[in-house]
């Protein structure tokens, strides 16, 4: 049983996450401020903090950095700011991760389910040879075996190939041509464009919203990643 | 020092000082103007004076010898006794009045010495002088007069009594009388004394006290004219100060044209000075005659002090007059009261005005015509003589200079609108020294820079704000439409006895969604518009993002039964563009085609190189005619069909076009019957 932490200046919203999360099992806490969310995280034990950025009194982003300077609690802002910056910010202040307002609260369940298998995974699986990890995802390459956030998906073989391939050169961007060389072991000869369509069944698969990834990032016109130290 | 100008007791002493060192000065001045006379002349003898006391007594003496010679003919008659009785009483009287006339030239009784000569010179007819004096020595200028005396002519007539000399042609007889030619010499001794009183000796004596007293007058004139010069001056240094008054104070004086006050004032000084002169020159005159006179000395002193009078009358005008002019020079209102100044000023700013506002044509037809006519006139007049051809030259260099000023006057104002046009719009021309119809336009110039550069602010700031309140309203659209998505999908997991409910939660799911899209297409569109979106731009390749592209959309377009054909060229071809802006504007094009393409047609993706250029065509077949033109297309919330039933913002093409152009390339569309064309133009990379 996991308390989370749901503060927003607007009560509808907080409860319609109340009623979301209580509905997975989860207990919560409502807040409606920063200064409110910091009381509640220091008289409840909390699991996870949903945290608002618009917010009276205290904004999101000073509660995150308040919270973070005692506290490893994964947040995940809410925010109605589309702009890249006040995510960028926010990621640097300490938070775990962001969903932008208006969200799906499908979404905000698999993030917040995501965030506290890693949070709460005991050590996490012993970092043998053959096994790399990016962010949440990890790849046992003796079992050939691809986990995220511990829960093990299915990949066709070309799948997992082109993640082993982005997965042991994280930060590097690989255009088609590369990955196709690479994976089919074949000279592309105009059939490169398979892989975008093999990457975009991968993103689904890996990521939680595939129109805004957060680790296998499409690099536009240039090709794909998987993002350092995600 | 402010308070002795402001003293009114100084300045009414001033006042008085000078009034009576003005008459002080005017009475030794007539002095010494009458005692000048004196002066000037060597000799007592060579003055107008004299001449005339002289010339008075040859008269007398010519007459005595007249008389003399009438006296000879009635005794000559009497003798022969043909005369009437009443001859003898005429004789008689005669003889006395020739009695006093030589008792008046005798020696003892004047100074005055003659000779009467027949004009041979040889026979002496009468004299005053004694035996062994001659004349030439004894008199210090002989004078000389000759006359003619008729012998015979005595006429008498008894009726009345009269006698007189009757010139030859009265005779009946008709002979020439003879006549006796007569020369006389006359003169006045150099020295003479009281010893003998006639008027030469009274000219003698004024002449000699004269010339003692001049120095005395011209000494009082001078230091008393000092004193009346320095009354002046503090009067003028006073003038227009008045105690408990910063300004100079204007009085009734001021409120006259100055010219007009001058010259009334300037005419009664003259007619003063004229008068005073006159005094002097009479007081000169009456000098001679006082002989004559018994109480002179009375009218003397009598003019001279009137004289006095009229001297200090002028200087009293020539003093308010200073006044006047010292107060409007210190009140600095001196050109303003002087009608003249006034009429000249109004003359060359009318003439000015003229001028300025003459037509541009004009000012150079009649610029040009007053420089052939000097140039004529030098030319038809001319000597040419080195003044000629200096003045030839500077006419010349006068041109060049006028001409220079002008053309560097038009290079400022061509260069200042350079400027403004490069679109520096803060720029000002410097309109200093400009020719005057050049510093009209340079300064509606500078008018239309301020008003276009106000008017660009004016603009940004209006988009800024624009972009400023399309953001909040989205922002806080967003938290409310967090609430319905959110409560829309709780109502859809709720259970639903009225099937109709779950068709409504279904329809507001649908338009919950439309609005989230809408809100951040409506961020996007007035980011993009107003350039607030960071640009990085590097090199892309075109031929990945359009594979990217591709698998992104592939299976919405198969959805809807749409086919992408894609036509690439050789190689992969390279742009310098944001790839995340293109992805953009690539998607947008794509989502359009997914929204408004006929069901079971063909997308054409086709990219072509050339020329530097990189171009994307995507076309399409609309699904409902197109009835509006292609520029509108891509204007903000304009869609192909007016409906608006489709979802959709409307804001695609308009967000596609702002960012490809924020990219540095072209955005541009076709609409071809039902055939849709979009090209998207980027420049090629290397």
């Amino acid at each position: 049983m996991y308390t989370i932490l749901i503060c927003d200046d607007d009560r509808d919203i907080v409860s319609a996450l109340d009623i979301y999360l209580t509905s997975e099992g989860y207990q919560t806490v409502k807040a409606y401020d920063g200064q409110e969310a910091i009381r509640a995280a220091e008289t409840h034990e909390v699991h996870l903090i949903l945290m608002d950025i618009m917010m009276p009194e205290l904004d999101g982003i000073r509660a995150t950095a308040r919270l973070r300077e005692g506290s490893n609690v994964p947040i995940i802002l809410l925010t109605a700011k589309s702009e890249d910056t006040d995510k960028i910010l926010g990621l640097n202040i300490g938070a775990d991760d962001y969903i932008t307002k208006p969200f799906n609260p499908l979404e905000v369940i698999a993030r917040v389910k995501s965030q506290l298998r890693r949070y709460t995974a005991l050590g996490g699986a012993e970092k043998g040879p053959g096994l790399i990890t990016a962010g949440p995802i990890s790849m046992d390459d003796g079992a050939k075996v691809v986990t995220v956030d511990g829960e093990p998906i299915s990949l066709t073989p070309i799948e997992y190939n082109i993640l082993k391939l982005l997965l042991s050169h994280p930060g590097q961007v690989f255009s088609s041509t590369q990955i196709y060389e690479q994976v089919w072991n074949d000279p592309a000869y105009g059939s490169e464009n398979t892989v975008a369509v093999h990457i975009r069944h991968l993103r689904e698969k890996i990521e939680i919203n595939p129109a805004e990834p957060r680790y296998l990032k499409v690099v536009w016109g240039l090709g794909y990643k998987i993002e350092k130290g995600a | 020092m402010k308070k002795l100008q402001c003293s009114a007791a100084a300045k009414i002493c001033a006042v008085l000082v000078l009034l009576a060192a003005a008459f002080g000065a005017g009475v030794f001045g007539v002095r010494a103007l009458v005692s000048s006379v004196s002066i000037t002349r060597s000799s007592w003898q060579d003055s107008s004076r004299f001449y005339s006391a002289i010339d008075e007594r040859r008269q007398g003496l010519v007459e005595g010898i007249e008389l003399s010679q009438t006296l000879e003919e009635l005794e000559k008659q009497i003798a022969e006794g043909a005369a009437n009785p009443l001859a003898y009483a005429d004789a008689e009287a005669l003889r006395e009045e020739k009695a006093r006339v030589e008792e008046q030239f005798s020696r003892q009784n004047t100074w005055f010495r003659f000779r009467l000569l027949t004009d041979d010179g040889q026979t002496l007819l009468g004299t005053n002088l004694k035996d062994d004096e001659a004349i030439s020595r004894t008199v210090k200028e002989m004078h000389y007069f000759s006359f003619e005396l008729w012998e015979g002519s005595v006429n008498y007539d008894p009726e009345t009594g009269d006698l007189g000399l009757s010139p030859s042609d009265a005779n009946p007889e008709g002979e020439t009388a003879p006549s006796m030619k007569l020369v006389l010499e006359y003169g006045v001794p150099e020295k003479v004394d009281d010893s003998i009183q006639d008027e030469f000796s009274q000219i003698w004596r004024l002449w000699d006290m004269d010339r003692a007293s001049f120095d005395q007058y011209l000494t009082g004139f001078l230091n008393l004219g000092a004193l009346t010069l320095l009354a002046l001056i503090w009067i003028l240094w006073t003038a227009g100060h008045k105690s408990g008054a910063e300004e100079i104070v204007l009085t009734w004086q001021e409120r006259i044209f100055f010219d007009v006050y001058a010259v009334v004032m300037i005419a009664g000084i003259a007619w003063l000075a004229f008068g005073t002169v006159w005094a002097a020159e009479q007081l000169y005159w009456g000098q001679s005659y006082a002989v004559r006179g018994e109480d002179f000395d009375t009218f003397f002193n009598l003019g001279v002090t009137g004289a006095g009078a009229l001297f200090a009358a002028g200087v009293g005008c020539a003093v308010l007059l200073l006044r006047t002019l010292a107060v409007r020079v210190k009140a600095r209102c001196l050109g303003k009261t002087t009608l003249l100044c006034r009429v000249a000023a109004w003359m060359a700013g009318t003439i000015h005005d003229f001028v300025r506002f003459l037509p541009f044509t004009w000012k150079i037809v009649l610029g040009f015509g007053a420089y052939v006519i000097v140039t004529f006139f030098l030319i038809m007049g001319g000597v040419y003589n080195g003044a000629f051809m200096f003045m030839y030259l500077c006419l010349q260099l006068a041109l060049v200079l006028f001409l220079s000023w002008w053309a560097y006057g038009y290079y400022r104002l061509r260069q200042g609108t350079k400027t403004i046009a490069r679109g520096d719009l803060e720029y000002q021309i410097d309109t200093r020294h400009m020719p005057y119809d050049l510093r009209l336009q340079a300064e509606d110039l500078n008018n239309i820079s301020v008003g276009l550069a106000g008017a660009v602010d004016e603009k940004m700031k209006s988009e800024r704000f624009k972009a400023e309140l399309i953001t909040n309203v989205s922002h806080d659209l967003k938290t409310p439409l967090t609430s319905i998505i959110n409560y829309v999908n709780l109502l859809k997991s709720t259970q639903q006895t009225d099937p109709k409910a779950i068709d409504y939660i279904e329809v507001l799911d649908r338009k919950s969604q439309r609005l989230k899209k809408l809100t951040e297409d409506l961020v996007e569109a007035s980011k993009a518009s107003t350039g607030v979106l960071s640009v990085t731009r590097e090199k892309i390749g075109m031929g990945q993002l359009i594979d990217q592209a591709t698998a992104e959309w592939e299976e919405k377009l198969s959805d809807r039964r749409l086919t992408l054909v894609t036509t690439l060229p050789e190689g992969e071809t390279w742009v310098y563009a944001d790839g995340r802006h293109l992805w953009r504007v690539i998607d947008n094009l794509l989502s359009n085609c997914a929204k408004y393409a006929m069901e079971g047609t063909r997308i054409y993706l086709d990219l072509e190189r050339g020329k530097g250029q990189v171009a994307l065509s995507v076309k399409n077949i609309s699904r409902d005619p197109l009835n509006v033109p292609a520029e509108r297309l891509m204007e903000r919330f304009v869609r192909g069909e007016e409906s608006r039933s489709t979802e959709g913002s409307g804001l695609g093409l308009s967000i596609a076009r702002s960012l490809t152009e924020l990219q540095g390339g072209a955005f541009d569309l076709a609409v071809d019957g039902d055939l849709f064309k979009a090209i998207v133009t980027l420049p090629q990379a290397n």
